[in-house]
This record gives C-alpha cells, sequence and structure tokens, in this order.
C-alpha cells in the first residue's frame, strides 16, 4: 500500500428518470487520510459512493484509483481493486456462521473445496484486528445489531482493503463498539488506506476526520480540512441559508386544551426509551431525528405494531394497551406508514377502496357495500385533498403520481374521522407540490380539532409543518423546540449531538 | 405515472358524480374475463363446426353437470387465491365428509350423515385454518399435508372401499325444470360468492388482504380472522361437493375426487385470478370452468381417448398463466 492508493472523483453527473441526483461534483479521499461526507438525506451521498464502488454507472465526469481510470468498473472489479463500503443497511445472510459471512463468496479453496479451517482462521483474524471477540461460529442472525455492524465491516476489511467507505456506522454501535471502531479507522487510516466516513454526527466528524466535505441537493457545497469548520458552519452547509427563512405558519400554542394522548416514559425493545409527551387538539407535533433515532418506533408503538415495555399511553386521559392496528383504529388513532407501496396502499386496487378501507363498516349495511357508497366517498376527498388525477374512483391507484397515492392514504383516516393521526415520513418521495397541498390539508383539519404526530427526518418538514417539534437521538428525546425556535439549524444541530 | 392529468374541478357536480360512479365500475374486471368470453365462444364454434350434436341442449346441461362439484369447491377456492392463499386439501375433504355421510347414514337417519358431512367438512377448514393463521405454516404446505392426512383417514373410516348409501338420490339426480339439481345448486353458488365478493365488506378484505397483506392489517382489517373464515367457507363447500357426489353416485368412495385439487386451480387461474393475489372475480372462475368443461366434452364426442383430457388441462392451465405472463410484459404492468 503505497500514497498512490487515492480515489479521485471529477465532475460525476448523474441523473434518475430526468432528475439529476448529483450535478458536477468532485470528491477527492486520500491515502492515510479520514474524509467525513456529510449532507441530510436526499443530498447524493449515497447516490455518489455507488458510483465509486461501480453499483451506478455516472452520466459524466471520470472515477479514477491510484492514477487509473475506473470509471464504470462494476462492482466486482471495485472489489478486487480494494474499494469497499459497508452499508448503513446490513446486508448479510443471518442463517449463515459468522465466517462463513465474513468469507461469502470468496472462499479460501483447496483442490477446488473450501478450506474451512484457514477461512475460520481468517475470519479470527480480522475480527481480532477490530478488537471484537465475536465468537465466528455463531449465526449471525442470533447476534445484536451491533455485532451484525462489526461482522459486516470484516467483511469489508477481508483480504486488502485499500479504500474503505463506510454509511454512517455508528447508527446501530453502542458507546464502547463505535470506540472500538473509532481505533479501527485510526489503524486502517495509518496503515494507508483512504477512508471516506458517511455520518450526521457532527461531533464524530471532529473526532477522526482530517477532512470534511458537505454535499446539498447534489452538488459539493464545501471543501476542506475539519479544523478549519466550526459545527455552526457545517450545519449551515448542510441546510443551506435559506432554509431559515422558510415560511413557518402561525404556531398554535394549545396548552389550554386537555391532551387527547400522553406517553409517559415509553420504552420498547431497543427502539427508544422515556418517551414522554403530550398531544393536545388542533396541534402538530414533530418528533424529528435520523433514520434509526426511534421516531417512526414512537409511533408504531401507539399504533400496537409493536410492544410496550415500559411506559404508558394514554388516550384522553386514561392508560390504555393497544393490541393492535384495528384496536387503535377504534380508539380513533390512524397510523401513515413509512413505505407507502409496502405498507400503505393496494397497489392493485381502486383508489376508492384505497381511501375507504379502514371504513368499509361504517359505509356498509349489515355487511353489504356499494361501489358507489365508496366512490361518493372518494369523491368528497379527491376535492379537499385535491388528488390530481381524473375523478374516477375505480381507477388503479397505480395510476397516480406517489404524492398522489399519498393524499388518497391521507383520506384514508380523514374519512375514518381519526381524532389522532400519526404520520411517518409523510412527504418521502413526494415532489414539492403535492407536499405544499398535503401540508395544507393537514393544517385545515387540525384547525378542526386533529391532534396529528409526525415522525419525520426532514428537517425542512419540521420547520414547515410542525407547531412543537421534540428531537430524538438513539431513542432519546434530547430536546423540545416551540414555535419561533423551530429552525432548521437548531433542529439539524440538536439531531447531531449525543443523547 | 402522469403529474400532467388535469387538475380536479373544484365543485363537483352531482351529476359529474353519478356518471363517473357507473360507467367506470366495471372497466377495471372487463378486459380479462371478456377476453376468456371469446376464447370460449371460439371454443363452441370450433367444437360446433366438428361435431353437430356438441350444440344441444343436453349437451350443454351434461357440460355444466360435469363441471358442478368442481365449480362448487373453486368458488371459495377463488377467494381463497385473492386472498394469497390456497388449498390444496379439497379433493381429500371432498371424498372424507362423503365417506363420513356414507358411513353415519348406514345406520342413523340420513339427516345424521349429512350433518356428520357439514361438521367434518367445517372442522377440516377450521383445522386448514388454524395451521395457517394462528400456528403461520404456509398455506400451500399445510393443505399439501391435510390433503394426504384426510385421504388416509376417508380410506380408514371406508376400510378402503366404496361405501353405499341408500335413498339418497334426490340431491345428485333431482331435474326440477329438467335441469339437473347439482347445476341449480352450482349456479346458486356461483352468485352468492359474485355477491360476496363484490358487494361485501368480507370481500372487500378478502382483496385488500391479497393486495397487500400488511397495508390491511394497518388499515385496522383482520386479516387473520378473515383468512380463518375462508378456509372454513372452503371445507364446507367440499362438504356439499362431496354430498352431491355422493348421492350422485349412489356411494361414497375415498378415491372419488381424486384430482379435484388440480381441475379447481386450473379454473381459477384460466378465469383470471392471480396467484400474487388482490385480483380475479368468481364470474372469472366461472367461465374458466366451461372453459375446461366444453374441452373435455369436446374430446369425449370426437372420440379422443380420455386420458387425453389430462394432457389438454395441464397445458390448458400452464398456456394460460404464460399468456398472463407476456400479456404483463408488453404491456409494461409486470415489470418491476
Amino acid at each position: 500500500m503505497s500514497d498512490t492508493a487515492t480515489v479521485e472523483v471529477t465532475g460525476i453527473t448523474k441523473s434518475f428518470s430526468g432528475v439529476e441526483v448529483l450535478h458536477d461534483v468532485d470528491l477527492v479521499a486520500t491515502a492515510g487520510s479520514v474524509l467525513a461526507l456529510l449532507g441530510e438525506n436526499g443530498a447524493g451521498k449515497s447516490t455518489l459512493m455507488k458510483i465509486l464502488v461501480g453499483d451506478h454507472a455516472p452520466d459524466a465526469g471520470r472515477v479514477t484509483f491510484a492514477g487509473r481510470d475506473i470509471t464504470g468498473a462494476t462492482p466486482s472489479i471495485a472489489r478486487d481493486i480494494g474499494i469497499r463500503m459497508v452499508f448503513q443497511e446490513l446486508s448479510d445472510a443471518p442463517p449463515l456462521s459468522v465466517t462463513e459471512n465474513i468469507c461469502l463468496g470468496r472462499w479460501p479453496t483447496r483442490r477446488g473445496r473450501v478450506d474451512w479451517r484457514n477461512a475460520r482462521r481468517q475470519a479470527v483474524a480480522v475480527l481480532d484486528s477490530l478488537g471484537s471477540d465475536i465468537d465466528p461460529d455463531r449465526a449471525v442472525g442470533s447476534l445484536r445489531i451491533g455485532e451484525r455492524q462489526i461482522v459486516e465491516i470484516a467483511r469489508a476489511l477481508l483480504g486488502k482493503t485499500r479504500c474503505l467507505i463506510l454509511d454512517e456506522p455508528t447508527a446501530a454501535l453502542s458507546a464502547s463498539e463505535s470506540e472500538l471502531l473509532f481505533e479501527t479507522i485510526r489503524r486502517l487510516r495509518e496503515a494507508g488506506v483512504a477512508i471516506i466516513y458517511i455520518t450526521h454526527r457532527l461531533d464524530e466528524v471532529q473526532r477522526i476526520a482530517n477532512r470534511v466535505q458537505v454535499l446539498r441537493d447534489g452538488a459539493s457545497v464545501l471543501e476542506g480540512p475539519v479544523a478549519n469548520y466550526g459545527r455552526a458552519a457545517l450545519v449551515e452547509a448542510m441546510v443551506g441559508r435559506n432554509v431559515d427563512s422558510t415560511q413557518r405558519p402561525a404556531t398554535f400554542e394549545r396548552s389550554d386544551t386537555t391532551p387527547v394522548m400522553r406517553l409517559r416514559d415509553l420504552a420498547s425493545d431497543r427502539a427508544f426509551a422515556d418517551v414522554s409527551l403530550e398531544l393536545r387538539p388542533g396541534e402538530i407535533l414533530a418528533l424529528y431525528g435520523r433514520v434509526g433515532a426511534g421516531t417512526q418506533e414512537v409511533a408504531e408503538t401507539i399504533y400496537g405494531v409493536r410492544k410496550v415495555d415500559s411506559g404508558t399511553i394514554e388516550i384522553a386521559g386514561q392508560p390504555v394497551a393497544i393490541s393492535g392496528p384495528a384496536d387503535a383504529i377504534r380508539r380513533g388513532i390512524g397510523l401513515l406508514p413509512g413505505d407507502r407501496q409496502r405498507e400503505g396502499a393496494f397497489m392493485n386496487r381502486s383508489v376508492a377502496e384505497n381511501l375507504c378501507a379502514a371504513s368499509w363498516r361504517a359505509l356498509s349495511r349489515r355487511g353489504v357495500i356499494t361501489r358507489s357508497k365508496e366512490a361518493v366517498a372518494y369523491l368528497r376527498w379527491h376535492d379537499r385533498l385535491r388528488i390530481r388525477s381524473r375523478d374516477d374512483p375505480q381507477q388503479t391507484i397505480t395510476t397516480l403520481s406517489g404524492g398522489n397515492q399519498q393524499k388518497v392514504l391521507l383520506g384514508r383516516w380523514l374519512e375514518r374521522d381519526v381524532r389522532v393521526l400519526l404520520l411517518v415520513e409523510p412527504t418521502r418521495g413526494v415532489d414539492v407540490g403535492a407536499r405544499e397541498e398535503i401540508y395544507r390539508a393537514m393544517r385545515a383539519l387540525t384547525e378542526r380539532g386533529l391532534a396529528v404526530l409526525v415522525a419525520t427526518s426532514d428537517h425542512e418538514e419540521v420547520v414547515q409543518l410542525a407547531d412543537r417539534a421534540m428531537i430524538m437521538v438513539r431513542g432519546r428525546i434530547v430536546r423540545e423546540l416551540r414555535g419561533d425556535q423551530i429552525t432548521a439549524s437548531d433542529v439539524v444541530s440538536a439531531a447531531g449531538g449525543l443523547p | 405515472m402522469s403529474t400532467a392529468a388535469p387538475s380536479s374541478p373544484m365543485d363537483p357536480s352531482s351529476e359529474a358524480m353519478t356518471t363517473e360512479v357507473r360507467s367506470p365500475a366495471r372497466r377495471r374486471a372487463t378486459p380479462k374475463v371478456a377476453a376468456l368470453v371469446v376464447v370460449l365462444i371460439a371454443e363452441l364454434v370450433t367444437f360446433s363446426i366438428l361435431a353437430p350434436e356438441f350444440l344441444t341442449r343436453a349437451n350443454f346441461l351434461n357440460v355444466l353437470t360435469a363441471i358442478a362439484v368442481t365449480g362448487i369447491v373453486a368458488m371459495p377456492g377463488t377467494l381463497l387465491i385473492i386472498a394469497g392463499q390456497f388449498d390444496l386439501s379439497v379433493a381429500s375433504i371432498t371424498a372424507l365428509t362423503g365417506v363420513a355421510m356414507a358411513t353415519a347414514a348406514e345406520n342413523q337417519p340420513l339427516v345424521v350423515g349429512i350433518v356428520v358431512a357439514v361438521v367434518v367438512g367445517a372442522l377440516a377448514g377450521a383445522l386448514n385454518g388454524f395451521l395457517v393463521t394462528v400456528i403461520g405454516v404456509n398455506a400451500l404446505i399445510t393443505t399439501l399435508g391435510m390433503l394426504s392426512v384426510l385421504s388416509g383417514l376417508a380410506r380408514v373410516v371406508a376400510e378402503g372401499l366404496s361405501v353405499g348409501v341408500q335413498d339418497f338420490s334426490t340431491l345428485g339426480t333431482a331435474r326440477p325444470f329438467g335441469v339437473p339439481l347439482p347445476v341449480v345448486v352450482f349456479l346458486g353458488v356461483v352468485l352468492l360468492f359474485t355477491f360476496v365478493g363484490r358487494f361485501t365488506t368480507f370481500g372487500r378484505s378478502v382483496y385488500a388482504i391479497g393486495s397487500n397483506p400488511t397495508a390491511a392489517r394497518l388499515a385496522g382489517i383482520k386479516t387473520r380472522r378473515t383468512i380463518m373464515m375462508l378456509f372454513v367457507v372452503s371445507g364446507l363447500a367440499c362438504a356439499l361437493a362431496g354430498l352431491i357426489l355422493t348421492s350422485m353416485l349412489g356411494s361414497a368412495s375415498p378415491t372419488a375426487a381424486v384430482g379435484l385439487e388440480l381441475s379447481v386451480v386450473t379454473a381459477i387461474v384460466l378465469g383470471g385470478t392471480t396467484l400474487s393475489g388482490g385480483e380475479g372475480t368468481a364470474l372469472g372462475t366461472l367461465v374458466g370452468l366451461l372453459i375446461v368443461g366444453f374441452l373435455n366434452n369436446g374430446l369425449i364426442i370426437k372420440g379422443v381417448d380420455p386420458f387425453w383430457q389430462y394432457v389438454a388441462q395441464g397445458a390448458l392451465l400452464i398456456g394460460a398463466v404464460s399468456f398472463d405472463r407476456l400479456r404483463e410484459r408488453f404491456s409494461g404492468e409486470g415489470r418491476q
């Protein structure tokens, strides 16, 4: 390994179906140095890294490694020359052993047969270098998430690694596991590996990175030595100067009304703990946190999808044990799931059926329901939510754009007339126009007494929508912001700290 | 996905609403069933030309009678597949209910035999439903296992032989207004399941569960209970089929319905129900049944060796699904 193991990216541009996600981006990862790559969700970090490891080909621009042009290399070529990536989501094979996972696809062989003893020795060696004592014979599925993350890193380090890309590696790690990882990163850096470290944690940047680069909306907006930039400068680069002046709606302080829902020291599994909050009629409360911070899990726990480990949920002053979605709905709670395709929509069914799915009983008489009843209900919300499509209640929901599909699913709970609406990433994958309309509809509904809890990782959403915001980091609420305190930089800054 | 769609009207007149409510309602279901009806008509025309005796009232009633038992079982089967489930054990439930009825009726009144058959059918369906929804065994495996278990039980109960039944021929052989009673019962079942699929909250839930089980649960639909009920209904339909079969033949045999599951699945899939769930109709299955029924009948009339029926039925099933895949690919729907 020499100093020439430098990855250089110049003038990368990439579009997906007409939308430009990267524009003329340059990036240099030097051997023996750690580059921290920052940026909000959708800034283009993942796409850029996928171009580096050969998952995507750029529309324009060049990728070189140690002076050699490797633009458009396949993933296996990128691997072989030593460019490795640890993805944020686990990509392991749970039923297989730790050894098998680490050596996956690159078995040491002897006379055409897998040399298990050698494989195990290699796995132990690389785990040792990570300061880990995970049993190499255990099934990966039986390990804790943090341990599985370490196995993933070990897999990337098997063989000669010359450039290592880590995508939010500490998101699932405990504090001590994180320390071990930092130690490993320092060792790799000294051994001359070029490291690109994607993170949202600003304190980590200061600790382990030599250089920092910030992407925003597909372009590079800041690049230089870490020492030159303070926390505020990084936050500003991430969120942009203009966002703080985003028009905020008049805030409603609803301390006069009694809460419709109250959480007391709620905890579930390892997802979150000590979550206490009150939600009042007519208020929009945002629960903001990075992916994995536990905001979505709080919403799911209220809805009865996850089990309550400790603490209580009170509805209208009464402690309740919610057994599942059907029970939650009966108590006047609706949930708009974060993954529209997998959890929300009935893709091959009509828009009317999609909108009425929680209200069939109310729309029927003795179990009998007609399409015209559904159609009338649909058309009512078609207009009020400004669903932009033909006003044909029987068209399948796939004929609508993502934003309009989301409006239909929102309509599901309005038709049901719930009192508490839980929204998980309500505008993920929704275009700007539809987003505005969804926000406007939410505000109109809260004026009529609906209480809304939004679990989101989009700071602009918090600024534009919330009357009150609670910031979560690693499963705990770290800060509450009210009214004019809700600015993009405060929100992002609070979420970038340690709990 | 077009975002260039015209913006919604700000004030929908009630007139616009009533016109929009009606016409498109059928638009979605129509193309597939229409294509099938075309295939059916082409088949009828071909056989009429080839064999003059094909196009007679008596022959049509023959075909309807021949598909009645399969059809009764295929109706709840359609809803099961729409819900993303499967029941392969229908042949054994049908045989077991028949044998149980005949055995009970040997030294008890007929009514007792009938009650026994209904109870056995419901219990078998409930056991399928329990294994699938509560234990969580895959429906294919559950009902494949039950196919064997119940077939064995039927043989044990009947001691491997046919069991004769006295004075029970009405259900299978009566002809009110010249139409065989099994045909009347079959058409009644078709009407019932068409109604359930289209006009009940239960039917809506079935489609929703098949389309997206997670979304259905999150929308508050009781998915387990619905699937449980479908299996019980399937068991009950098998009991009805078992009684009709026993009545037609005058005796119950543990092998009376062997291969029924293949005919049922063929008709359902041929009728436009997709195995991925959330799509299909009872009427489509009726057309599928007719296509298979007339094909078998036509082959017999033309004096083709009956063994070829198996070949034809299997080829038809594979052909229909292949056609569906190709159609989806060319219309761009099937791409992920």
